[in-house]
This record gives C-alpha cells, structure tokens and sequence, in this order.
C-alpha cells in the first residue's frame, strides 16, 4: 500500500508532535477552555466589531437579543460540529486534511490561511498603531488608504516590531498574552461603564441612568439606533443573528479550532466556548459601541470615524494606549505564527522565523490601509466562507463516510497523492459561495450555511465516484495497528514524563495572587462603578473618571508585574518539581536494573 | 482524462452550473426624475412652521418633494454628524447652528454657499450673522432666524423708582437698579441660571467677555482662575443671590420667560429673540410694561451680547447639491418672510437675518424691539469675542468639539455657586481644573 503523507509503518518517535493524535495525559478540561476561549475572543477586533454594528444601524433590541441567538449557534456549532470531530480525531484540520486530502489540498488549504492571517495580523497591527498614532499626535486616518506620511511611519513601525517578536519571541509574547485575558475581560466592561455617563449627557443633558429602561432608551436613540451610517434602516435581528453566527465560521464550521478542542476531553467542554462568545462577543461588543458612539459625540465624529485609540483614550485614559496595543499586538502576533506556519507548510525548506518575517512584510505593507482593520467583521465572514467547504469534507468524511459505506482515509488507502473530490468541492463551494454574493441573493453572512451543505453532499457524492466505497479491510487492518502502536507510544511518554501539576499554596503565591486579583481587576472595577452610578452632573463625572484614569494606568502596572511574577512562579516551581519527578523516576528505574 | 476523475468532476461542473444558472437574476433599475430633499430639523417653532409652509414650495416646484426629520437638538446633531462624516447622503440639507459651521466648514462637511441664485439676494443678510456662519471667508450655512442679547426691563417698575435705563447700561448700573426694584412680589433681576453650555454658560461667557475675561489664551491655556473671571461670576452670582429668583439656578431661558411674562422680573438680560414673545398681549401679562435695552457692559470695548443662528446648511454628500440649494435658498428668503407674514403675521416672522426685515416697516410696527435687536447682533463679533485676543470663534461659547461637555461642567459649579454650596473662588478653580482636563484630552485626540 502506497501511502503519501502518512505511513502506519512509521517510526512513531521520528513523527512531528503534530501529526499524532493528542495523547490522553495532555487532555485538559473544561476551565482550561473556559480561559483560553476568554482570552481568545477577547482581542483588539472587538472595538471595530462594536462600531461596525452601530455604523450598520442594528437596533438596542436586535442587539440584545440577537447577539445571545447567534452566540448561543456559535457556542453550539462548536460543540456539535467541531468538538465531536476534534475530541475523535484529536488531531488539528490541517494534519487531518494532510490525512484526507494530500497536498494538493494541504497546499491550497495553507494558501488561503496565509492570506486569511496575515489580513488578521495587518488588521491589528493598524490598530496598534491607531493607539501609537494619538500619542505622537498624527491626524486619524478616515479613509482607506493612509493620508499622512507620519501614520505610515507609524504603522510601518509598530508592524516591524510586531514581524520581529512574532518570529524571534513568539513564545515570551504568547505567555504574556495569556495573562491579558481576565484583565482586558475587565477593561472593555468598564470602558462601557466609564463613557455611558457621557453617551447618557450627550442625548439626555443628564449624566445619571435611573435604571434598564434608561439605558435602553439612551443606547437606543443614539447607538443602536435602527438607523445606518446612510440614514436608511439599518439591519434587523436576523442580520444580527447571522453575523454573531458567522464571525467565527472558520472556526466552528471551518473546524480550524480542532486544533484547540483536540485536546479537550470531551466535546463538552466546548461549551466553554461560551466564555468567548458570550463575553467577547456579547459585553464586549456591545461595550464596544457605547464606547465609540459616546467618543463620537464628545469628538463630534462619526462612530465610523473613531478610531480604537481614540475610544480606548477617552474610555480609560492611559490604560486605553496599553489596552489597544497589547490587545492589538497579542493577537497579531498569533496569526502572524499561524500564517508562519502555513507558510512554512508551502515553503518547507525555510526556517520558521524566515517564513514569518517574509509574511510578516505583507502584514506591515497591508497594515498601513486603515480598510482593511476597518473591514473585519465582513472579513471574518468571507474567511469563514473560503474555510467552511474544508470543514463540511472534514465532517463527511469523519462523521457520516461510514454510515453511508465509505471509508475515512480513503484517499491514503487507495494510495493517492491527491483528494481531487475534495480539491473540485473546494473549488465548486468557493464559487457557489461568492457567486452567491456577487447576486446578492441571500446575506452574505448566511452564505457559509448552504455553502456547508453544499460541500458535505458534494464531496460525499465525488468521493463516492472515486472509489471511497471500496473495500479497504487490509489497509484498515493495518490502521488499527498503527493506532494501537501509538496509545502504547504515548503511554510510555506520560509514564517517562508526566507528573502532575503542583499547586502552589505558599503564602507568597497567595499574596500575590490577591494583590493582581484585587489591585488590578477589582479597584478598576469599583473605581469605574462609581464614574457610571455616582456622577450625578458632569463635573462629578469628570473628577471621578480622572481618579479611575489616573489610578487605572497604575492599576495596569501592577496588574502585569504580579500576575506575570504569578505565572513565572508556577513555570519555575512546577518544573522544580518535573526534574524532582524524573529524577525519582530514574532512580526507580536504576533500583529495579541493579535488582 | 483517467476514467475514474470524469465522475466526479462532470457532476462538479453540473453542480456549479446549476448554482450559477439557479441564482443569475437581472437587477431592473428604475429612472427616476422625482427629486426627494431629505431635511433633518430641530424640533423648535420656527422650523415647525417651515415643515407646514414646505407645500407652498413643492407647489412652486413639481417634482420636488420635500421630506422633514424632526429631532432633538442633541439627537439632531449625533445623526447628521454620522451621515455627514460617512458620506452616507440620508440628508439633502441640515439644519445646524452657529457652533457648528466653522467647525463642519473646516472639516468640508458642507457645500459652500456662494453660488446661491440670483434672487437670494445674499447682500441683504446681515453681516455679522453672515460672518458667523463662515469659515475662512465662505458661507457654508444660510441663516433661517438670528439672535442676539439684549436688556429687558419693566418700564412701570422703573418709572415708580424713578430709574431711568441708560440705552448701553453697565453692568454695574443693573446690579444697583436691581437692588431698587427687588421686591417680595418682583424679583430684581432673572438671568439665567440653569446649569448647561447653552444655558448659564451661554450668559455667563458672554458676561464674563464684556468684564475682559476669556476661557483660552492663544495656546489654550484656561483663563478660568483669572481677576476678570472672579468678577464676572462675583458680580453675578452676588446679583442672582441677592435679587434674584428663589430657584435662580434651575430656570432657563424658558423659566425666566415665564417669569417675566407673569410680571415677577424687573430687569431680564436675554436673547433677543424673546423679545415677542413679551410684547404679545396674548401670552404676556406686562406686554405694554416692556422696555429694551443693549446688553450690559462694563466700558470696554465689548458687550455682553451675543450671536447665535439656526440655520440650513447643504452637505458635501447630498446626490441633490443644486435642488438642495434651491430650498435653502427658498426658506431663507425675503418670498419666505413674506409668507410667514402673511399666514401668521409679521410678528412671528423669522428675525435677526436680513436688513430688509429692519427696513419693513409693518415688521418694526410689531416688533418695537426690532432696532436694538439689530443693533445687537450687528455689534456681536464672534470672532474678535473678547478683550484679550483668543484662538477660538464664539461670543457665548467656544466653537471647539469638546466645549458642549466644558461648558456643562463648568455650568454645574457655576449653578452651585449661585445656590451658595460652594464659593466664586471654588467655582473658578473647579472651572479651570475641569477646563484643563478635557481640553488636554481633546488636543491630545487631535481635537
């Protein structure tokens, strides 16, 4: 049997980590994906996203109610699309697709995430330097190209830094930002909280809410006000829905976070999902807004006009410039490693780090045209769209192949170098898909769905034709020997290497601990709940929001010195106590040879 | 082509084919010659009357159909900034004010208007309310009513006292004559006190300039904590605590009218605008105890009146630029004027625009308030405003983005200080703090 790509006669310890299956000892469960989905959708993005509904005229109601609909598909299209098919295969799309569908496809699969993820990476990088921009004071740029030298400067730098961290300090960066999460979490809720007195004046000529029924007249008449940018009605509930649905398509359908839910262990936790879609894309979306219509009205701008940096400075003062820029550059830098990686997939011959700076240069160049970090909601819509047709193959051929008398792996066990059903079905989806865009026949935030559909029916239909209904009993044979070398293989590897994590429960962790929980979340917290419900007229606002911004930026410090000395702490005593572990385990093993 | 590729790839080729033919539709675009000008307008009387006057013009004019958005004041300015900033072409014209056009005129917002037609006659506008709405020299608003600040006055009250107004009182000389005529039954002075930019701000800035005070110098540095500062806010707070309402620092412009409407003011300092409002015997009980005066000064070279105007103004993203302007020009007009005139009488004209209004003598035969009313905003500069030279435009406010938020601040303590919470002194330093704050943010943000 020819194979090309996967060998079940390989040497499993010459295989890259990538390729096996996650081991059971590295399973984790649902808190582990609770924080990371936080974390995850927690991002710079947000700002635009928010804005983007207010510019697109969705109602207070739409809003509300629309985005909990269309979050709750995405939570569950997580859980009943991706997670089943992540947490059986334990493998990331791009090594299941190697497996299925060759290279080919592999290639055209990595071709389109290096484009997709560097449109990211330039996205955040702009808005980094949106931040860096009001610091030297250079003027906003409206319009889709850069309109001063200077921000081009700006953006060139910011993304040089960006580029070089991505491709020499990817993983210092990635630590660092998985520490942001629970502060950024913090700083969007009370951004919102910090400018709805303000937004509230601006409409009413009185800073206080008496209660819910306020916030949603004021939010209504002058965020999400029903009417669009053009003055015609703007998008209703179903347009809402679709986009809270869609903006992560390539995600759940695109299955690209079975690279996360792999190592899940059981597609339940995928409802941790719920972390991000319900706080990044529920609060702070809808923060977003309030945050950008109430800088619109003190600037005297359209909320369209108002830049991140812009919202975030008046949102939180000083923490605003750290909030946009590590915001900005942390999840710049993980799609800079992703489009890396993809790269590196076409280009296997280059070094990582070369790969990244090489897309890297593509990022910076994009990043100095505002249009593209102020397209990103309808981008991640279209990325999903390019991504969603590999997802409805994956699924075909993962969930129902058996069911209708096919075989999973057909590809490889017919000894072909290429899936050419899935490559035509890619093909034909791209085309339904956008054909169905150029029309205009359906919004094109619901596009993935049909195209979905399309692809699962279509591939199953091709796939058939090529003979994936064939007999296979030999080649499965030797499939499950592979399967059973590899549980044997990594039962060694957690037996040789696992220990079970320590928990810290010095006294020194714990006062720690307290001071970034207290001092970085909770005074930020308090200080900007009494901005919102304590500032009767304007000038009390004013004073309280100078003591949150004043205190707030230091807050900041604070927060980032102890909670990464925090994380430090539990890398160092943890890996104390990794060497205790082997150091034991050896001389075990050095007891029973002498024996 | 190997056997076992054609399947599938004939049933793709179907497949797309089928996708494509099954969505292919043809888009039928109709012309239409119908012109639709969009109007976003405040929710005040004058521009209420125009909506109903609007038939009389799309009579005059077949296919032109003219469609009003009446909003709030504030509400107004969120929506039009949005549409005018995006480019997104919902409204044909807008209805703004003074604050606003140098502002939107430099960030070339609006149409200039100075291609209006022949008859618009644009020489007849008064200048200063010309000036007013220009930026750098270009008209990019057509003013619909102006106004300026002048003294009002109970004649009767004044006769009993034996006080005589001078035609330019000081100041110094309505703080004496106030403490003359303050009775249980007349208050001696009403000013207004309700705090807000366009409220106590408004009066208090204009005050405040005569007395050679400015809120910024040419780097705009506050002047909140300066000598001529504390006497303005010393002299007024001491008049309205003294002579003053009860509830002095919660009535406005529409508080101190009923006020005086019911006889309870001697002496009212205002627009000019009220001016009808309290010689019309149908809503004033003192419509023939009325007198007229300039806005008060204190001898330098300039008063306490200021300069404000609703206007119509064209923006850059209206598809309809030359019927757009053929309304403006329309609303705006002598023919307007005359229309209102004739449906409502010459009292509720639209004043404070044009000469010829001044020069109509059926219009000064209803308005004895007209001449000192042109006088006033004919004498207002906003932009030589104060004493000391500033780097702003603006008589009663400051034509920056983030003044309606300064201003209310600043009004918030000036209200306290006349309630008698906290001092003058405090008030100022607040002021200046406030003042600092958010003006520091906002040249940050590149205001």
């Amino acid at each position: 049997m020819s194979t090309t790509g996967f060998d079940p006669n390989a040497k499993l310890e010459d295989l890259d980590d990538e390729q096996l299956p996650v081991a059971p000892h590295r399973r984790t469960g649902f808190g582990h994906f609770f924080g990371l989905y936080a974390a995850e959708h927690v991002a710079a993005t947000e700002f635009v996203i928010g804005a983007t509904f207010v510019g697109l005229g969705a109602g207070i109601w739409d809003i509300l109610i629309g985005l909990i609909i269309g979050n709750t598909l995405a939570v569950l299209s997580f859980r009943f699309i991706t997670a089943p098919i992540a947490t059986s295969t334990r493998l990331s799309l791009f090594a299941y697709l190697e497996r299925i569908g060759g290279d080919l496809l592999s290639k055209l699969y990595n071709g389109a995430n290096v484009l997709i993820f560097i449109s990211i990476s330039a996205a955040m990088i702009t808005v980094s330097a949106t931040a860096v921009r009001v610091v030297f004071n250079i003027p906003p740029q409206v319009e889709a190209y850069p309109t001063s030298p200077y921000f081009v400067f700006i953006a060139l730098a910011v993304g040089a830094i960006v580029v070089l961290v991505a491709a020499f300090g990817f993983e210092a960066l990635s630590e660092f930002a998985g520490i942001c999460a629970p502060w950024l979490m913090v700083m969007f809720t009370v951004g919102g909280m910090v400018l709805i007195p303000a937004l509230t004046e601006s409409v009413t000529g009185y800073t206080t809410l008496t209660g819910f029924n306020d916030f949603i007249a004021i939010a209504g008449e002058s965020v999400f006000t029903g009417t669009n940018a053009a003055g015609e009605p703007g998008i209703g509930l179903w347009e809402v829905i679709g986009f809270a649905w869609a903006a992560n398509t390539f995600a759940h359908f695109g299955l690209i976070d079975m690279a996360l839910l792999r190592f899940a262990k059981t597609p339940n936790a995928a409802y941790a999902t719920s972390a991000g879609m319900m706080f990044g894309h529920y609060i702070a979306w809808i923060s977003a807004g309030l945050m950008g219509a109430a800088t619109a009205a003190v600037m005297q701008i359209s909320i369209l006009e108002a830049e991140p940096g812009d919202v975030a400075f008046y949102a939180l003062g000083a923490s605003g410039f750290v909030i946009v820029i590590v915001a900005g550059w942390t999840t710049a830098n993980s799609n800079l490693y992703r489009a890396g990686l993809a790269a590196q997939a076409l280009l296997p011959n280059s070094p990582r780090w070369r790969v990244t700076i090489q897309v890297g240069l593509v990022a910076i160049i994009a990043a100095c045209f505002p249009f593209i970090y102020k397209s990103i909601l309808p981008l991640l819509t279209y990325a999903g769209l390019i991504l969603v047709a590999l997802g409805g193959i994956a699924y075909a051929e993962h969930k129902l192949f058996a069911k209708y008398g096919m075989s999973e792996y057909w590809m490889s066990y017919k000894g072909l170098k290429n899936n050419m059903p899935a490559v035509i079905t890619w093909g034909v989806c791209l085309v339904f898909g956008f054909g169905l865009n150029f029309l205009n026949i359906i919004p094109f935030y619901y596009l993935f769905v049909p195209t979905w559909f399309l692809a699962v029916g279509l591939y199953m239909f091709l796939a058939k034709q090529a003979g994936a209904g064939e007999d296979f009993t030999d080649q499965k044979a030797a499939e499950v020997a592979y399967n059973q070398r590899v549980v044997e293989f990594q039962a060694e590897q957690a037996r040789l290497g696992g220990f079970s994590e320590v928990k810290d429960t010095t006294t020194l962790t714990k006062i720690i601990k307290a001071i970034w929980i207290v001092v970085g979340l909770v005074v930020p917290a308090v200080l900007a709940w009494r901005v919102m419900f304590d500032s009767p007229d304007l000038y009390t606002y004013f004073v309280n929001r100078e003591l949150f911004y004043d205190l707030t930026i230091w807050c900041t410090v604070i927060y980032f010195v102890f909670a990464y000395w925090d994380l430090q702490r539990h890398k160092s005593i943890n890996k104390v106590a990794s060497a205790k572990a082997r150091a034991s385990l050896e001389k075990e093993e050095e007891l029973t040879e002498s024996k | 082509m190997p056997r076992s590729t054609r399947p599938y790839i004939v049933g793709a080729v179907t497949v797309a084919g089928a996708s494509m033919l099954a969505t292919t539709a043809t888009v039928a675009q109709s012309s239409n010659e119908e012109t639709t000008l969009t109007i976003a307008t405040v929710d005040n009387r004058e521009m209420v009357r125009m909506q109903e006057l609007a038939s009389v013009y799309e009579e005059a004019n077949p296919g032109v159909t003219v469609e009003f958005e009446t909003l709030g004041e504030s509400t107004l300015r969120q929506r039009v900034i949005t549409d005018i900033a995006t480019d997104g072409g919902g409204y044909d014209i807008v209805t703004i004010g003074t604050y606003e056009v140098p502002i939107w005129g430099e960030r070339e917002w609006l149409l200039p208007l100075d291609d209006m037609p022949a008859d618009y006659n644009a020489d007849d506008l008064l200048p200063a309310i010309s000036e007013a709405l220009s930026y750098e020299g270009t008209q990019y608003a057509s003013p619909f009513y102006g106004e300026s600040t002048f003294t009002m006055y109970r004649t009767d009250l004044f006769d009993e006292a034996g006080l005589e107004m001078p035609e330019q009182p000081t100041w110094e000389f309505i703080m004496e004559a106030a403490e003359q005529l303050d009775s249980e039954e007349v208050n001696g002075v009403c000013l207004r006190g309700a705090p807000g930019w366009g409220e106590n701000v408004a009066l208090i800035t204009a005050m405040a300039n005569s007395y050679g005070a400015r809120w910024f110098d040419d780097a705009y540095t506050p002047q909140l904590d300066s000598a001529e500062w504390r006497n303005a806010l010393g002299d007024y707070t001491s008049m309205l605590q003294a002579f003053g309402p009860d509830n002095a620092a919660e009535l406005g412009y529409n508080g101190n009218l009923e006020l005086f409407q019911e006889g309870s003011c001697a002496i009212w300092v205002d627009a000019t605008v009220a001016g009808s409002a309290l010689t019309d015997e149908d809503e004033s009980r003192v419509a023939n105890e009325v007198g007229f005066a300039l806005a008060p000064g204190t001898g330098l070279e300039v008063n306490s009146n200021w300069l404000w105007a609703w206007s119509l103004a064209v923006p850059e993203s209206t598809d309809a630029p030359e019927a757009a302007k053929d309304f403006v020009a329309w609303a705006t007009s002598q023919e307007y004027t005359e229309l209102v005139a004739a449906e409502d009488g010459w009292a509720n004209v639209p004043p404070g625009t044009r000469t010829s209004l001044y020069e109509t003598q059926e219009y000064t035969d209803a308005a004895p308030f007209a001449e000192l009313a042109l006088q006033s905003i004919e004498s207002a500069d906003p932009n030589n405003p104060t004493v000391e030279p500033v780097p702003y435009t603006g008589i009663q406010y400051v034509a920056i983005p983030s003044f309606p938020s300064i201003g209310t601040a600043v009004g918030n303590r000036f209200a306290l200080a006349v309630e008698g919470e906290i001092t003058v002194e405090e008030a100022l330093e607040n002021a200046q703090w406030v003042t600092d704050t958010v003006i520091q943010q906002s040249l940050t943000a590149d205001e």
